[in-house]
């Protein structure tokens, strides 16, 4: 036996290791940027950001106006959906408004962060693991800052329409819980992830609004209307 | 098979382990830092043909596990304690052992760059802890290969610990993911 042999097994790891570092960190981020996505298809033509912001003018007058409003009467929306690009990071966030209560989801697919806080003034908090943010409502947008560990990046995020926004999906299998997390913009650009358990997860595929299929677990994304009781919900395990 | 030496030789056959024990434990020991302090990525690139990289880290430990199999009973023919005609046990040993160790790099990779160690359930504790004692260990084997004059008991005892670990390995991802998820590629 070559006396170098065991030298040559532990370098081949090594130079494996170094390639796949290298691999990684130049690796494309995972944002799915399919305008062929069937969802997309169907959602209005005009749909870019820019024309969203546009095309919604019901909360563009309000807020511009007053800069102090009347204290009794809270000029946030009751009901409002948000979506878009996380600046530097080039991830996706949704945040969507019932009711004073928002829940908020920020996805590169690689990192993500589910979130829950509050809406009055005009103005979110919102909180999740290892994240803030904070946000302000203006033109119909909510532009604001996310605090991710001991990262920080700016974001705005349009008023969006179903197709568009935020899905999520909760399913129980043995033992364990898969929590599935979409963000459509109208553009077609989509992100996701799929955790199972607390510890394990992986980027999800490219969104279609249907039931997603995980290692063989249907998944039915909801809308907010649909998950948004269930996931503020204090007794819910683990959300 | 060297219970009969005298003392004086056995403690300088020990000390041929001195520079193998401590760059295992030197590698564990970073491995451990690395997962701790490096923060996890959420991805990390690894090999084509699985629906994920869950599915790739499973069937690779899957195949490292089997290896490891083949590794104890080819071991067992090296010892003489199967008996065996011809000389293949050495060459199917040293290369079952390369392929299951190159097997385990892409996932050890993910597990460290994408996820870190954590601590926080029992299941990823332990594994994370297996992950890092595994990579010592065979570091210190394979330094200990060359040496000549080793006691008889070390390669054993260091095989005994690799195998031991890796199979804790594969029952803390592998095993759970087919037990909870199912049996998916």
């Amino acid at each position: 036996m070559s006396r170098l042999g065991p030298i040559y097994t532990l370098a081949v790891g090594v130079v494996m290791t170094a390639g796949l570092t290298v691999a990684s960190a130049t690796a494309s981020p995972q944002i799915q940027e399919t305008s062929a996505v069937p969802a997309a298809a169907g959602a209005d033509p005009l749909a870019t950001p820019e024309a969203t912001d546009e095309a919604t003018p019901d909360a563009t007058q309000e807020p511009e106006e007053v800069a102090a409003p009347e204290p009794e009467e809270d000029p946030t929306p009751k009901k409002a959906d948000y979506a878009g690009v996380v600046d530097q990071n080039g991830g996706l966030i949704a945040i969507s408004i019932r009711n004073g209560k928002v829940v908020g989801y920020f996805c590169d697919g690689k990192i993500e962060a589910w979130l829950k806080g509050t809406a009055a003034d005009n103005t979110l908090t919102l909180e999740g693991k290892d994240t803030l943010v904070t946000a302000a409502l203006r033109g119909g947008k909510a532009q604001g800052r996310i605090e991710y560990k001991n990262k920080s990046w700016r974001f705005s995020a349009a008023t969006v329409k179903k197709p568009s926004g935020l899905y999520r999906a909760t399913a129980q299998v043995r033992g364990a819980r898969v929590v599935g997390g979409w963000i459509k913009l109208p553009n077609g650009q989509s992100v996701g992830r799929i955790m199972l358990g607390e510890n394990s997860g992986e980027a999800a595929a490219a969104f279609d609004g249907g039931v997603q299929e995980w290692y063989g677990i249907p998944l039915t994304p909801q809308d907010p209307d649909q998950f948004i009781d269930s996931f503020l919900a204090p007794a819910a395990p683990a959300s | 098979m060297s219970h009969t030496q005298v003392a004086p030789q056995h403690r300088g056959a020990v000390a041929l382990l001195v520079i193998p024990v401590l760059a295992g434990g030197l590698v564990a020991a970073a491995l451990g830092v690395y997962g701790e302090l490096h923060p996890p990525t959420g991805f990390a690139f690894g090999l084509a043909g699985f629906s994920g990289p869950l599915a790739m880290k499973v069937w690779l430990t899957t195949l490292a596990a089997l290896l490891a199999i083949v590794q104890v009973f080819s071991a067992f023919a090296i010892w003489g304690r199967i008996p065996v005609r011809g000389s293949w046990p050495g060459p199917v040993h040293r290369w079952s052992g390369r392929l299951a160790f190159l097997a385990t790099v892409p996932v050890a990779f993910h597990c460290l760059y994408a996820v870190g160690a954590r601590y926080d359930d029992p299941r990823v504790m332990f594994h994370s802890i297996f992950g890092c004692l595994f990579y010592g260990v065979f570091v210190t084997k394979m330094l200990s290969l060359p040496k000549r004059g080793l006691p008889g008991w070390v390669l054993p005892v260091a095989g005994g610990l690799v195998f031991t670990l890796l199979i804790g390995l594969w029952l803390t991802s592998s095993f759970w993911f087919f037990t909870t998820i199912g049996v998916q590629f």
